[in-house]
C-alpha cells in the first residue's frame, strides 16, 4: 500500500499535462455530441491454476447523443468454452450533470448505468458486468483535470442475477450484491508541447480497481497500469496490463493483458439539443 | 443602422480541457456551421479563431452551442466588427445581421471601422465571471448581447 501511495505521489508531482481517457474507468466527461465512437478490447487473462488463456473480445458502439448524454452498446466474446462465441453483450448510458469548466481545469460529475446479459457459465464469485455476469450497474462517477493531472473516482452498485442458458448464479441471493470503487490517474507523457493535431499524444494510466461483496464481505483490489496512444487527435491505442494486488474473492482470471483500439467519426450525426 | 457592416472574425478560448483530441472536437464541430469560413487553432492556448463567409450572418449562440457539444465551454469571447458609419457607444446598440449588441461601457464615444468588443452573457465569459458581474441580474433576449468595447 505504502507503494501506491508513493506512485500516486510521484504521478502528481511530476505531471505537466494530463489525459483522464482511462482505460479500464470512464470519465464524468462525456463524448463529443453527434459523435461515433468504434472501440475493439482484447483482454488476454491468465486463468489461475491452468494453462488456460481466456481471451475475451468486446466489440463497442458509442454516441454522444447530446454534450450530457452518451449511450453504447456492446458484444462479449470469449472463449471460454474453448471456441471464440458470442455470450452476450450490454448497453451502457451516462449522463453528466456537473460540469465546472475553468481555464485548463474542470470537476465533472456523471451518473451512469449497465445492464448487461452474458449466457455463460458463472464461474467466480466476482461479479463483472463487463462480460461475464447478467445484472445491472449503476453508479456515479467525478472527474478533476488539475491542469497538471487528471484524478477520477467512481463508486458503483452492481447486482448480478442468473446468467442466460440456465447458468445459476451460484453464490446465492445475499452474494450477489457488490460495490466497485475505482481511483484513477493519468498524465500526459508527449509531447512536451502541444503545436498541432496531428502530434501523436502518450498518456500513462494507473487504475486502482475493487470490489467488495456486500454479502460476504470478500473483495479484491487490482492495479492497472496504461500505456495510451491518440493518433491524429481521432484515434486510440491503449496497452495495459491488469494485476490483482489482494483479493479474499473467488475469481478465475484477475490477470493478464488488454489492448483497446478506439476511433472518434465527429459530427456523425445531428445531436439531440439538451 | 448601416447594412453592411459586418463581424469579420472571432476570437474565443475555450475552457475546461487540457488534450488535443478535445480541442480538435471543438475544431470539428465549428466546422458543422455554415457560416464559417476558416478556423484557427491554437493548440497549446486553447483558443480559436474563426472567420466567417462573405456576407453571412454570424450566429453567436450557435458558435456557443458548438462549444458546449463537443463538451467543453467558453472562458473568453471577443469579436471583430466592422463598421461602415459612425456608431455612438454607450446607450446606442449595435444591429449586425439578426444580432443586437448593447455596449456597456464607453459612453459618448464615437465608433467607426474595425472595433473589438468582448462579450459579457452567459456561455461567453466563465461562469465565475459571470455570477460575479452585473449582467446576471439583467434579462437578455435571444439575439442580444452585453459586449464591452
Amino acid at each position: 500500500m505504502k507503494l501506491q501511495l508513493l506512485t500516486i505521489y510521484l504521478l502528481l508531482s511530476l505531471s505537466t499535462w494530463s489525459q483522464e481517457l482511462f482505460a479500464v474507468t470512464e470519465p464524468a466527461s462525456n463524448r463529443p455530441a453527434g459523435s461515433i465512437g468504434f472501440r475493439v478490447d482484447n483482454s488476454v487473462m491468465d486463468e489461475l491454476g491452468t494453462y488456460t488463456i481466456n481471451y475475451h473480445l468486446i466489440p463497442e458502439i458509442m454516441l454522444g447523443l447530446s454534450k450530457k448524454l452518451m449511450v453504447s452498446g456492446n458484444v462479449f466474446f470469449s472463449n471460454r468454452s474453448d471456441v471464440l462465441k458470442i455470450e452476450g453483450g450490454s448497453i451502457y448510458a451516462k449522463y453528466r450533470f456537473l460540469s465546472n469548466d475553468m481555464l485548463q481545469k474542470h470537476l465533472r460529475m456523471a451518473v451512469f448505468g449497465r445492464i448487461s446479459y452474458n449466457n455463460s457459465d458463472v464461474h467466480q464469485e466476482e461479479i463483472a458486468m463487463y462480460g461475464h455476469n447478467t445484472g445491472v450497474e449503476v453508479g456515479v462517477v467525478a472527474t478533476q483535470l488539475l491542469r497538471k493531472v487528471a484524478v477520477s473516482s467512481s463508486v458503483s452498485y452492481v447486482k448480478a442475477t442468473d446468467n442466460g442458458n440456465n447458468n445459476k448464479f451460484l453464490y446465492g441471493l445475499d452474494n450477489s450484491k457488490a460495490l466497485n470503487y475505482t481511483f484513477s490517474i493519468g498524465k500526459l507523457m508527449l509531447p512536451k508541447e502541444y503545436k498541432n493535431y496531428r502530434q501523436t499524444n502518450v498518456n500513462l494510466m494507473l487504475e486502482f480497481l475493487s470490489q467488495m461483496n456486500m454479502g460476504s464481505g470478500n473483495y479484491y483490489v487490482d492495479i492497472a497500469p496504461t500505456v495510451q496512444m491518440i493518433f491524429n487527435s481521432q484515434s486510440r491505442v491503449d496497452v495495459g496490463y491488469r494485476k490483482e494486488l489482494h483479493s479474499t474473492l473467488l475469481r478465475t482470471a484477475p490477470n493478464g493483458v488488454f489492448v483497446r483500439l478506439e476511433y472518434t467519426l465527429f459530427n456523425a450525426f445531428k445531436p439531440l439539443s439538451r | 443602422m448601416a447594412s453592411d457592416s459586418q463581424v469579420t472574425r472571432v476570437f474565443f478560448q475555450a475552457s475546461g480541457l487540457t488534450c488535443s483530441m478535445c480541442s480538435n472536437s471543438i475544431n470539428k464541430s465549428l466546422r458543422t456551421l455554415d457560416f464559417v469560413d476558416k478556423i484557427t487553432a491554437d493548440v497549446r492556448n486553447y483558443t480559436f479563431e474563426v472567420s466567417f463567409k462573405d456576407g453571412s450572418n454570424v450566429d453567436f449562440d450557435r458558435i456557443k452551442k458548438k462549444v458546449e457539444d463537443a463538451g467543453f465551454s467558453i472562458g473568453d469571447f471577443k469579436a471583430t466588427i466592422y463598421l461602415s458609419s459612425n456608431q455612438l457607444a454607450g446607450d446606442q446598440t449595435i444591429k449586425i445581421g439578426t444580432s443586437t449588441l448593447l455596449i456597456v461601457n464607453g459612453k459618448d464615444q464615437t465608433l467607426h471601422g474595425d472595433i473589438i468588443v468582448r462579450f459579457l452573457d452567459k456561455g461567453f465569459v466563465s461562469s465565475k465571471e459571470y455570477k460575479a458581474s452585473s449582467i446576471s441580474k439583467s434579462s437578455t433576449e435571444a439575439g442580444n448581447y452585453h459586449v464591452r468595447i
